[in-house]
């Protein structure tokens, strides 16, 4: 692949994003394969050595923030027609709540999930007090009854105890998700502006 | 060394780079590839975030009949690299304590 053939694909995977954006990135590895192509490198082994196009995407996009991807979106690429802005009006309506609702159901979804681990979280605190309790309660009263009550509120304080890496596990494993659902997003929304 | 750790120092030294004169892309990726781990698709982003966050500015010049992008770093920008050298004093200081080197000039 030569320098135009690579800073074409490049445009063309980051067509989703603001006009300005683009323009940077092209200028920016547009300057870095001239710059090894004048150190002796050919124009083949300099765009070789930057690695592939979808990498580069993906990266730039990541780093963008998702206000600016919507707005991108919502704002047309090129000139339009008449009848063209006629049909936006018309559709608007129609399709920007449909976007707003799409990120909002995922959103909610998410907080859903979130809320799971954060009330698994409040039973392990729950455990912990009712084990503490029970120790205490213990000594009001006599006997045999003693040893029961701290032999279940130590069964308690294990629970509590094991419970720990579990909610940990679940709270790692969401946030994960949520950035995977944020990237899953972004790429959506630089995809589909390829389409318009 | 850590990767993570090594990520979060290339902010600095991508600074380091261009304290003592205005450079170019190419030639802070030389010039940091020694030490850390750099490559091109990683250094976009990072120049974009330090030009938001105000500790460069860029101006194109002209170079052999084509143009190409200075990088400039401003006083926050040395400002942030002086905080980062007192940071790591202590560093030193409890790397020092780690290692036991500073018991033998006792």
């Amino acid at each position: 692949m030569n320098k135009t053939q690579f800073l074409a694909a490049l445009r063309k995977e980051l067509a989703g994003l603001p006009q300005e954006d683009i323009e940077q990135s092209i200028d920016f590895y547009g300057e870095m394969i001239d710059d090894r192509v004048e150190e002796g490198a050919s124009e083949e082994e300099a765009v070789a050595s930057l690695g592939s196009v979808r990498e580069i995407a993906a990266g730039i996009i990541a780093e963008t923030p998702l206000v600016k991807l919507v707005r991108a979106r919502v704002k047309p690429q090129r000139r339009l027609r008449g009848g063209e802005i006629a049909l936006l009006i018309l559709g608007a309506p129609l399709w920007i709540p449909l976007l707003i609702a799409a990120l909002a159901v995922i959103f909610a979804v998410y907080v859903s999930v979130f809320s799971i681990v954060i009330s698994v979280g409040a039973v392990d605190v729950a455990l912990f007090a009712c084990g503490l309790g029970g120790i205490l309660i213990a000594f009001t009263y006599s006997g045999a009854l003693i040893f029961f009550f701290i032999g279940a509120a130590l069964v308690l304080l294990g629970c509590a105890i094991f419970l720990v890496y579990g909610v940990r596990a679940l709270f790692c494993v969401t946030l994960v998700w949520g950035k995977a659902i944020l990237r899953g997003i972004k790429s959506f929304l630089v995809k589909g502006g390829k389409t318009v | 060394m850590d990767v993570q750790l090594k990520r979060g120092l290339l902010d600095i030294c991508v600074l380091a780079a261009i304290r003592d004169e205005d450079s170019y892309g190419y030639q802070i990726i030389k010039d940091v590839k020694p030490f850390v781990e750099i490559s091109e698709s990683t250094l976009y982003p990072i120049l974009r975030r330090l030009e938001g966050a105000g500790f460069l500015t860029v101006r194109t010049a002209e170079h052999s009949g084509r143009l190409r992008k200075y990088y400039h770093i401003t006083e926050t920008g040395i400002l942030r690299l002086r905080a980062f050298t007192e940071e790591w004093k202590e560093m030193i200081a409890i790397y020092q304590f780690v290692s036991g080197e500073g018991k033998a000039n006792e």
